[in-house]
């Protein structure tokens, strides 16, 4: 049998590679094993035949977590940032201006004014304060979540400098905080603005992928979290040159560079124990490869409910996983175009299109769209985030053509009636209705389509229900709760055992944090082996 | 004019009465002022018609606290509480599902349903116990400032953060998901057989514009276990005389205790002068004078009406504007000329003696949210039926009965026509609901009477008809109930004072919120911050 291997890593998502890359360069030699033939996870640029390269899941990054972009220095491997000049638009149904939110607060302030005068003059303290509260809460997403049971002095130390900064924040900022953490986004949205449109555009954030309407409770969080990371409320439009994948394969190569070793098509289908320990991976080819330490960037449902022998865990700790809620609600559909789709409102301004665009008229239609999924079927009018890279990249595809990534919501991933490769074609369908109806002349440009359901987002990309956050990012299922409490610490029920997937904190979108605290959290426990 | 009393109470709900008495015990000089020619607020005790008294809008008693039971003795003064025996939950398919208070009974019964449910059974309602055992004392304290904490702010917050430290793993874990997650996300956990989960989580939503869905709602399962552990009474149960003989009796005890109580008496405005509270003025312009003014009112009333824009801070006014009611409740009482018979459960038997619960499945109670969040009343309403008349003979004629029907959901904004125009409709669809498993019903009515949210607003002055004065959503509790800062029954009217269910705790026929502002105006009078 051949020594075993230091680290191995279950998934070569943008996670498990940031941790490999964080791993590698402690000089810790980690191994990658990544089920497709692609590395990248969620976040992958693939060729879609006739020079079209598509963003196959994840149109935009979070952006990465603003430090670790600078520690990884991935520009040395080529990466080149692309920040196109809108953030979102959302066209109007009727025609008209639409919702144009610009990187430039000046800009959307005096588009706004032609929707409405009274949002125009809220959006400025709107802007200030999401930045505002978001330096406040970016300490979070680089922190591993406290221990409730024994929190150690440095524990307590941070959460004091917390409660500090936190009163620094002032009265009104930090009721703001307190108050929009359970609350509905609806509620926020209509607390700043009177437009239908421009509240819909906002509430957007708050349900992406997420099972629950914009009236849920909770809705808010997602806003607080994106405020946390960039400071703003609204959808990143952050990408990079080559396509969102680039990101990935920039990390792999570093990764790679720093002594790390990377396997494709090599899926890992049990993680193998010997007593309390973990004692390597199984891959599907039979292959037994020993390890001391595990690291998971799978999903948490998938990492204990499909990779471990169910008797190797407790089964106290099996049912609450069991109870972890990741019920899928997005389908994808990519489209190779011939030209770009002519939206309402954007005739003539193609750089309108440069950034993200929503589709959903308003809060109610959000709402109505989450409705149908409740009793398990698809929305006939889903709501939709839709990209088209090439208006800021156009090397994605052939001279005048365009490629289009749309996240298609809500598509539950349970079915009551038939099942998805059955009605595929019937989600397809609404959403293309639904594109013609804000874009007409869409469908005349499609030259190639690619429909991926909530059940192929679980059997090719590995996400248990389709989800694609790792799991429901909702009140109960954050920081100490993520994925479960007692685990949110990175590490699992088993020594050697750490997950560093999106569902760890500070959960999904591309963001690099949950690799990066999970990697330094290994690293801590092989410098003090006896704290573990 | 000199000031003849101490305290002015404004409004003479339970909540009102309650501070009262606690206040003229403590040697105060109080009038309490009520609107109406009677005492109860929303929990009175009315003959609607000739020989029939009704529990007019609240009819159930569930979390009245014991110690004002005990210390206001109300027992001699003339309170006597009936158990509710179990809830009935007729099934469209002619089954049936029935808990009573019978714990063996109800073993049988569920198992009949499921036998991994009857197991199920056991361990929830343990775990709950344990639950509401760790919440109580909550309900008792006054919410501290997070913004501006203070040292007993502080030792509060630790207080609370060592109890929930103390918790067994398993209890942080319940008690964390139960304070953020919906009611059926939770008993998904615990139960398979989906007319127990409908009927179980319909106590999640009683009251509130939220459906057994929205995260939020799985709290409001405890307090059906709060009165166990209270030991005094059982969960639910009704006074005999009805819920007016429980406000009866505390204005007995207030009365003793010295309290005036004036009926017919109502409130136009409340004096002030110097940013102080100096008395009120009745509709019929008399003026009465008293150095502290406490309202029992909602704070739109409180603020709005009765002190004026004019004398408030503009960021104060926002946030009580801001305060969300969004009733979502009618009432329908029916004078019976006999019992209902329900098609599934045929005969009178002691399933009419408890509750019946038209809950039939998760789907039906969702759709019934579904349609209101558009601005329509339920089709097929959650119905909560009560008939007083089983247990407490004296309220009806012999051989007849009272029928006590609470709907849900009735929202208050309609989006067609109004409540005056569809009050009968509404009250058509409640009863052909009922005659869907009582046929005989229609038969039988000899009286009905119909209560929109809008006649619970101009009836009992209940703001939008919120029974609990306003939504008791997680943003709306504890430091953020009614306005944040303004959580310690002070207002920023210096010696006006909030006691109503728009302060913490909240609502339902608790007394908590009147005795905790007593408790807090009393020692603001001993240290002088009462300034007379």
């Amino acid at each position: 049998m051949t020594a075993p291997r230091e680290v191995v890593i279950v998934g070569g998502g943008h996670n498990g590679l940031v941790a490999a890359c964080l791993l590698a360069r402690a000089g810790l030699k980690p191994l990658v094993l990544e089920r497709r033939g692609v590395v990248g996870g969620g976040c992958v640029t693939e060729e879609a035949g006739e020079g079209f390269r598509i963003p196959t899941l994840s149109h935009a990054a979070g952006p990465m977590l603003p430090w670790l972009a600078q520690e990884l220095a991935l520009q040395k491997h080529g990466l080149e940032a692309l920040r196109p000049p809108m953030r979102l638009f959302a066209p109007s149904p009727s025609g008209g201006p639409g919702v144009r939110i610009h990187e430039d607060p000046a800009g959307t302030v005096s588009d706004l004014k032609a929707i409405s005068a009274k949002d125009a003059g809220r959006y400025a303290e709107f802007h200030r304060t999401f930045m505002k509260l978001g330096a406040f809460l970016r300490p979070t997403l680089s922190m591993t979540p406290p221990s409730l049971e024994a929190p150690g002095a440095s524990e307590i130390w941070s959460l004091l400098k917390i409660g500090r900064a936190f009163r620094a924040l002032g009265r009104k900022d930090a009721y703001r905080l307190l108050r929009w953490g359970p609350m509905a986004v609806a509620d926020l949205a209509a607390e700043w603005f009177e437009s239908d449109l421009l509240r819909a555009a906002v509430a957007a954030r708050g349900i992406h992928g997420s099972f629950a309407g914009p009236w849920s409770a909770g809705t808010s969080v997602p806003l607080l979290m994106q405020a946390a990371l960039d400071g703003w409320a609204i959808a990143p439009a952050a990408t990079f040159r080559g396509g969102v994948g680039s990101l990935t394969r920039a990390l792999a190569e570093a990764a790679r560079a720093a002594g790390a070793e990377i396997r494709t098509g090599a899926p890992v289908v049990r993680v193998t124990t010997a007593g309390m320990k973990v004692a390597g991976v199984a891959l599907e080819s039979g292959e037994e490869i020993p390890a001391r330490t595990v690291v998971s960037c799978a999903d948490p449902r998938t990492t204990f409910l499909e990779l471990f022998d169910p008797a190797d865990l407790e089964p106290g700790f099996l049912l609450k996983m069991r109870n972890y809620r990741a019920p899928g609600v997005v389908a994808k559909v990519n489209y190779a175009l011939s030209g770009l789709p002519a939206f309402h409102g954007a005739a003539g301004a193609p750089e309108l299109l440069s950034g993200r665009i929503h589709v959903g008229p308003g809060v109610d239609a959000l709402e109505r769209a989450f409705d149908a999924s409740k009793y398990g079927t698809f929305s006939p009018n889903p709501c939709l985030d839709i990209a088209i890279p090439t208006v800021a990249d156009p090397s994605l595809a052939p001279r005048g053509a365009h490629v289009m990534s749309v996240v298609a919501q809500y598509a539950p991933y349970r079915l009551r009636q038939g099942d998805w490769d059955s009605r595929r074609s019937e989600l397809a369908a609404a959403v293309e209705r639904t594109i013609e109806q804000h874009a007409p002349g869409f469908s005349s440009l499609v030259v190639q389509r690619q429909v991926i359901t909530p059940a192929e987002l679980e059997s090719e990309f590995g996400y248990a229900g389709g989800h694609i956050h790792h799991g429901e990012q909702s009140l109960d299922q954050l920081f100490t709760m993520r994925p479960i409490l007692g685990f949110a610490r990175y590490r699992g029920p088993l020594e050697g055992l750490y997950l560093c997937g999106a569902g760890t904190h500070p959960g999904g979108g591309i963001t690099g944090g949950p690799g990066a605290n999970a990697a330094r959290e290994i690293l801590k426990d092989r410098r003090r082996p006896a704290s573990r | 004019m000199a000031a003849s009393y101490d305290v002015i109470v404004i409004g003479a709900g339970h909540n009102g009465l309650t501070h009262a008495a606690y206040l003229a015990r403590a040697g105060k000089k109080v009038i309490v002022l009520e609107r109406r020619h009677l005492v109860g607020g929303a929990a009175v005790t009315e003959e609607i018609f000739p020989g029939f008294t009704f529990s007019v809008a609240s009819y159930v008693v569930s979390l009245l606290r014991p110690e004002i039971i005990r210390e206001l003795d109300l027992p001699r003064h003339g309170l006597e509480m009936l158990p509710l025996d179990g809830t009935f939950t007729p099934m469209p398919g002619g089954d049936y599902l029935w808990r009573v208070n019978d714990h063996a009974r109800t073993r049988r019964e569920i198992a009949r349903h499921s036998r991994r449910d009857a197991e199920a059974y056991d361990e929830y309602g343990k775990a709950m116990v344990e639950m509401a055992r760790f919440v109580k004392p909550i309900l008792a304290m006054t919410p501290f400032d997070p913004a501006r904490p203070g040292l007993k702010g502080i030792r509060d917050l630790m207080f609370l953060l060592r109890r929930f430290q103390r918790l067994p793993e398993q209890d942080k874990y319940n008690q964390i998901q139960l304070m953020t997650m919906s009611a059926v996300d939770f008993l998904d956990q615990w139960f398979e057989t989906d007319v127990l989960k409908a009927t179980m989580s319909a106590s999640g939503i009683i009251g509130t514009f939220l459906g057994v869905r929205s995260p939020g709602t799985a709290y409001v399962l405890l307090h059906h276990y709060m009165g166990e552990i209270d030991g005094a009474f059982r969960s639910w149960g009704f006074a005999r005389g009805g819920t007016g003989a429980i406000s009866n009796a505390i204005a007995s005890a207030a009365r003793e205790a010295g309290v005036e109580v004036r009926v017919s008496a109502p409130v136009a405005r409340i004096l002030t002068g110097n940013g102080r509270a100096r008395g009120v003025v009745l509709d019929n312009g008399d003026e009465l004078l008293a150095p502290v003014v406490s309202s029992c009112v909602d704070p739109r009333l409180t603020f709005l009406k009765m002190i004026g824009e004019r004398h408030l801070d503009g960021e104060f006014v926002e946030e009580i504007r801001r305060y969300k009611f969004r009733g979502s409740s009618g009432k329908v009482n029916l004078a019976l000329d006999a019992l209902p018979d329900f098609r599934s459960l045929p005969g009178p038997g002691r399933h009419l003696r408890g509750a019946i619960s038209i809950s039939p499945g998760v789907d039906y109670m969702e759709r019934a949210y579904d349609e209101a969040k558009y601005g329509r009343y339920s089709s097929r309403p959650y119905i909560d039926i009560v008939i007083p008349s089983l247990t407490d003979p004296g309220v009806a004629p012999p051989g007849k009965h009272v029928m006590s029907c609470f709907v849900q959901y009735a929202p208050y904004h309609l989006k067609e026509g109004t409540w005056d125009e569809q009050r009968e409709a509404f009250g058509d669809t409640v009863v052909d609901t009922i005659a869907e498993h009582a046929p005989n019903l229609k038969q039988i009515i000899l009286h009905r009477q119909v209560l929109t949210p809008l006649d619970l607003e101009r009836e009992f002055g209940l703001s939008e008809g919120n029974i609990f004065q306003g939504e008791l959503s997680l943003e709306q509790l504890f430091f953020l109930r009614p306005a944040p800062g303004w959580a310690q029954y002070r207002t920023p009217i210096a010696n006006l004072y909030m006691c109503g269910s728009a302060t913490h705790p909240g609502g339902g026929i608790m007394g908590a919120p009147g005795r905790n502002a007593a408790l807090v105006l009393l020692a603001d009078f001993k240290r002088g911050r009462v300034r007379t």
